[in-house]
């Protein structure tokens, strides 16, 4: 199973290659005029690759059927004898279906600048040099859950800022962010990955396969790595008929007394809903709920900013706030709100700072984000790429590149790479086969992956532990 | 509960008999019901229909299989053929996800756990329905209905409960809720009661139908009282059909482009299938999307790298194989010859595919220098060898779309000369084709053929290929696609409900059950409230209680989704030369009747 041109470039080396050496990378795109973008995604989370290993290449991949299946999908999909069932069994024979391929790579959840390699491919055989480009396209799809991963930590950041500065603590930090991605995205397999990288960074989620995905490939010392609460959806309102809104909450509240239950409350009218049912009707049932099991109202309609400020507005005239200590209103701890709806980085800096505006602490709130979260992403948003940067033929290693005159942010790195860090801490890459020398010190890239065999794994903890916010981060934060 | 009666018993049991396999040791063989996969041990022939073998057996065996089901076809048993028509080519490469692997329990938004104890007490009955809800000024008009079968296949259809998946579910979101919510006695009724099959009904549009915006395009709802928290329970897995609908819908846009510039600049829609290709895979977020979304362009044409999607059409669409492509080069089996050696790069690829098309990516360095001092000076002689069949086709990849294509296209004129077609347009020798597939979208797409034909080319000289704004840059937003209940039964009395925000109308949904129909006008709608007259609905029941009842070819969906006259010259629809033959053959493209 690969792209097509993969298919038929064993005939295109250059006669006599023995390796081919690719490498993967977030370009830095120097040219991009920065200001147009509210973030800059300068670093980013190296998360995924152990997902790929596991399901799609680990182990015997090559077998007699697969070659004569894919000999025959190939001859019609191209009309012509262009696969290479030669090499293929050369792989089945040799090495008993198993990939003579090594990939070295920076351990997974560890956060690195733009433009630095993040995991070398080469050929260990010098028949199959093909090889290295021939899992191109399924290691390329690496760029999902370190995209998502990364996304997903400069929204923790925002909110580590804004929670910090008006509640004086990160309490509650983890929880602050919800996946709500899982129908929004293309698949399943999709919603597996995309929502185990969130769960890099938080512990909120309702995209169950997120889990699944971390359980099976990653592992975790608790049972499991993410949790949700009772909610309700417009169905489970709306079955109710229009007149039965406060029935409807009434019962559902009721069916969850000691635990957090969040309710769609826009069915029909949020603001009513707010002043009229929450702060009314229903008041005395919500009151006595405890700070272990807020009631939760959630708006899912309108401008986000404006529909959050005037809930919390309604909901403060209801109920008695207090000032936190750092000067900012908290409603009762047994109250509660989510925005779900139209959340993405950029309104959700524009909420948290209107409400930081008009003295809310974001103790107040949580968000729920889906589309924005696990699909509004493309491979070009930290421009990933993955490319040929070394080859030998003849017995001579040979530094190679492509420089297109037309896009110089499409130029590739040369020679052999390694990753390293200065004695002043900055991360850096070095070409041309340099880091071989002592006195760069040691190879942040580590072998994961060699003849099929993973070599090297991560615990989803360990993941979370490389990924977390640096205390010199949250100081630049608070700046 | 016994597995469900079929109409002819031991079908099964004959059909394995006869084909009288024996698998290695080694290798287990699963027998397909409903598409349910179990292995197939001598307690599971009780099951009386074969729908499909799943072979993990040598290619000899799979042949030997094809010849009997051939075989068998031949003796005139309509249901077998129908089985082995569907499926002898479904059990090809190994599942992509493991279906038994899959746990359809735990394949929801967490909150849904939670919703069977939250609806109205006596409620019997919850119908919804999947629209793409109308946005004014929005960009889509109407939408490709794509991709159920697929999710039902390979989700929903069969037995999906099991105690096993219940027990798992328990523990799991006993964990994840850190309380006990789940609803275990529900699921194990499903399971006692409908053997692990679902008791819902789905009805659809056909597959491959061009709906207009705002219509109802499936619903769903539980033939079982007791079921009524199972139709939204499934909102989360069918929701995600939003992702085949806008990719066979977009790939549809982009179809209209370029049958629209190639008929002006070139009198005819030939090759018209080819001229989109898939460059995706690398560029989704997962191998099913790239599958899927590669499947779902193949709706519109039959161009693609993406292999996962024709084996998607292969396993779940009985199309053999829905696409082609070419021998291309990449940037890496250029580059590794040295910067200086692009030439021997070059006419190596010449040398390796003589007799076929050969696409060369030629931006490694400098495209303009690699057209003209290459390909047009050093390797000219090789180029014009070649023939139509064999055509060299360039690949700039990078700079702006629009610009490059235009130069290189003027330098290959300079250097290999160019003829003029039957509508006056200029095409390149026949030996010799351009592909573009950088910073390819609806918009540059656009921009760059009315480009080549303000320059007087013609858009046969180009072929496209686009990645992820084919597969990836779309979400449900790019549709509005939504699911929404409208229906309810309490207390044996049926209630239309819907909600309506104040505080964004556009997300107002309909009421009551729907039906969808061609009104007298010859427009289609959707009828709201249970008005809708049954011989009138355009909705087919594609599932019930675990079984498929409809299934689609993608050929059947091709023809289904062929561009209409008035897409492809729509200049010529108000003319007055519009004689009762050409509106007949309208309505054939329609594909109405």
């Amino acid at each position: 199973l690969e792209s097509n041109p993969t298919v038929t470039h064993y005939k295109q080396y250059p006669p006599n290659t023995s390796k081919v050496y690719s490498y993967f990378e977030c370009r830095e795109k120097k040219t991009e005029p920065t200001k147009l973008r509210k973030v800059k995604y300068d670093k980013t989370v190296f998360y995924g690759l152990q997902y790929i290993l596991h399901r799609y290449l680990k182990g015997q991949v090559v077998t007699r059927e697969k070659i004569q299946e894919a000999k025959e999908v190939y001859r019609e999909h191209f009309q012509d004898d262009v696969f290479n069932e030669k090499g293929w069994n050369y792989i089945l024979e040799k090495y008993n279906g198993h990939l003579p391929i090594e990939i070295k790579a920076v351990p997974e959840g560890s956060v690195i600048p733009r433009g630095n390699v993040l995991f070398t491919v080469v050929s260990t055989d010098p028949e199959c040099y093909w090889l290295t480009n021939w899992v191109e396209t399924i290691l390329v799809q690496i760029w999902y859950p370190i995209t998502v991963a990364t996304n997903s930590r400069e929204q923790k950041k925002i909110l580590a800022k804004y929670l910090m500065e008006t509640s004086g603590s990160l309490e509650g930090l983890e929880y602050k962010l919800h996946d709500f991605g899982y129908r929004g995205v293309s698949s399943q397999e999709t919603a597996g990955i995309g929502a185990s990288a969130h769960l890099v960074n938080f512990k909120g989620t309702d995209t169950v396969a997120g889990i699944c995905v971390i359980k099976k490939y990653y592992g975790t010392k608790d049972p499991v790595p993410g949790f949700s609460v009772p909610a309700a959806e417009h169905s489970t309102i709306t079955a109710w008929g229009k007149d039965h809104e406060k029935d409807a909450f009434e019962h559902i509240i009721k069916q969850f007394p000691s635990v957090p239950v969040s309710i769609v409350s826009d069915s029909y009218d949020i603001y009513n809903a707010c002043e009229k049912i929450w702060g009314e009707d229903l008041r005395g049932l919500i009151e006595m709920r405890s700070a272990d099991a807020p009631l939760v109202v959630r708006p899912d309609s309108g401008n986000p900013l404006d529909t959050v400020l005037k809930v919390l507005e309604i909901l403060g005239k209801k109920f008695p706030l207090v000032e936190n200590s750092k000067g900012y209103k908290v409603l009762p701890p047994y109250i509660r709100v989510i925005q779900g709806d139209g959340v993405d980085i950029n309104t959700l800096q524009e909420i948290v700072e209107g409400m930081k505006e008009h003295r809310w602490s974001i103790e107040n709130i949580a968000f729920g984000s889906g589309g924005a979260l696990l699909q509004k992403l493309t491979r070009d948003l930290l421009n990933c790429s993955f490319k040929c940067s070394y080859v030998v033929t003849n017995g001579l290693g040979v530094n190679v590149f492509k420089d297109p005159v037309a896009d110089p942010n499409k130029r590739s790195k040369k020679g052999r790479l390694s990753l390293h860090r200065t004695p002043s801490g900055d991360f850096v890459t070095l070409e041309e086969g340099k880091g071989d020398l002592e006195e760069y010190g040691e190879d942040l890239l580590h072998t994961v992956f060699r003849n099929g065999k993973i070599v090297k794994t991560y615990t989803f903890d360990e993941v979370r532990d490389n990924a977390k916010l640096k205390e010199s981060e949250l100081e630049d934060l608070l700046l | 509960m016994s597995p469900p009666t079929f109409a002819s018993p031991n079908v099964g049991q004959r059909l394995f008999h006869t084909c009288s396999l024996t698998p290695p040791i080694s290798t287990p063989l699963f027998l397909i019901l409903d598409d349910a996969t179990y292995p197939c041990a001598p307690s599971h022939t009780q099951y009386t229909e074969v729908i499909a073998f799943h072979y993990v057996l040598s290619w000899h065996t799979r042949k030997v299989l094809k010849r009997r089901l051939s075989r068998l076809v031949s003796r005139g048993s309509e249901r077998i053929h129908t089985g082995a028509k569907r499926h002898c080519f479904a059990f090809t490469l190994s599942s992509m996800m493991a279906a038994q692997d899959f746990n359809f329990l735990l394949a929801t938004d967490s909150y849904k756990i939670t919703h069977y104890k939250q609806y109205p007490p006596n409620i019997s009955k919850v119908y919804s329905y999947f629209e793409c809800r109308h946005k004014k000024g929005g960009q889509y008009n109407e939408v490709v209905f794509f991709g159920l079968q697929y999710l039902l296949k390979k989700y929903l259809a069969g037995r999906v409960v099991t105690e096993e998946k219940i027990q798992e579910a328990k523990v799991f979101y006993q964990m994840h809720f850190k309380q006990s919510v789940f609803d275990e006695e529900g699921w194990r009724k499903v399971l006692e009661k409908y053997d692990g099959r679902l008791p819902i009904r789905i009805k659809a549009v056909p597959e491959g139908k061009i709906i207009p915006r705002g219509n109802v395009l499936f619903t769903v709802e539980n033939t079982d009282p007791d079921f009524f928290w199972l139709t939204n329970y499934i909102e989360t897995m069918l929701l995600q059909m939003w992702y085949p609908i806008t990719v066979a819908t977009i790939s549809r846009e982009f179809k209209k482009i370029l049958a629209k510039h190639l008929k002006a600049t070139s009198g005819s829609l030939e090759g018209l299938d080819l001229k989109l290709h898939d460059f995706g895979y690398r560029g989704v977020s997962s191998q099913e999307s790239a599958a899927l979304g590669g499947a779902a362009h193949l709706v519109n044409f039959c161009s693609t790298d993406t292999v996962a999607g024709l084996l998607m059409a292969q396993r779940y669409y009985a199309c053999p194989m829905a696409g082609f492509s070419i021998p291309a080069a990449e940037h890496s089996t250029i580059i590794s010859w040295g910067k200086s050696r692009e030439k021997d790069a070059f006419e190596c690829l010449l040398d390796q595919f003589p007799s076929g098309p050969v696409a060369v990516v030629s931006d490694s360095y400098d495209i303009f220098k690699a057209c003209k001092h290459i390909w047009g000076d050093k390797l000219k002689e090789r180029v014009m060898e070649r023939s139509e069949d064999s055509a060299l086709i360039i690949r700039p990849d990078s700079g702006d779309p629009a610009e490059t294509l235009i130069e290189v296209i003027k330098i290959l004129e300079e250097c290999f000369g160019c003829s003029q077609n039957s509508v006056g347009y200029k095409v390149l020798p026949s030996y010799l084709r351009i592909i573009q597939g950088d910073g390819i979208d609806l918009n540059s797409i656009n921009e760059i053929l009315e480009k080549l034909s303000d320059e007087g080319w013609s858009a046969e000289n180009v072929f496209f290929g686009c990645g992820s704004a084919l597969l990836q840059k779309i979400n449900r937003d790019t549709l509005n696609c939504a699911f929404k209940c409208s229906y309810v039964e309490t207390n044996g009395k049926g209630m239309d409900v819907y909600k309506q925000p104040v505080t964004d109308p556009s997300k107002g949904s309909k009421r009551g059950r729907l039906c969808l129909r061609r009104n007298s006008d010859g427009f289609i709608e959707t009828v709201e409230r249970g008005a809708g007259k049954p011989h009138e609905d355009m909705l087919v029941t594609v599932f019930e209680n675990g079984a498929i009842l409809q299934e689609y070819t993608l050929d059947e969906i091709r023809k289904a989704a062929q561009l209409w006259e008035e897409d492809v010259s729509p200049s010529e629809h108000n003319k007055e030369d519009d004689t009762s033959l050409e509106i007949h053959q309208k309505h054939i493209i329609n594909g109405v009747h």
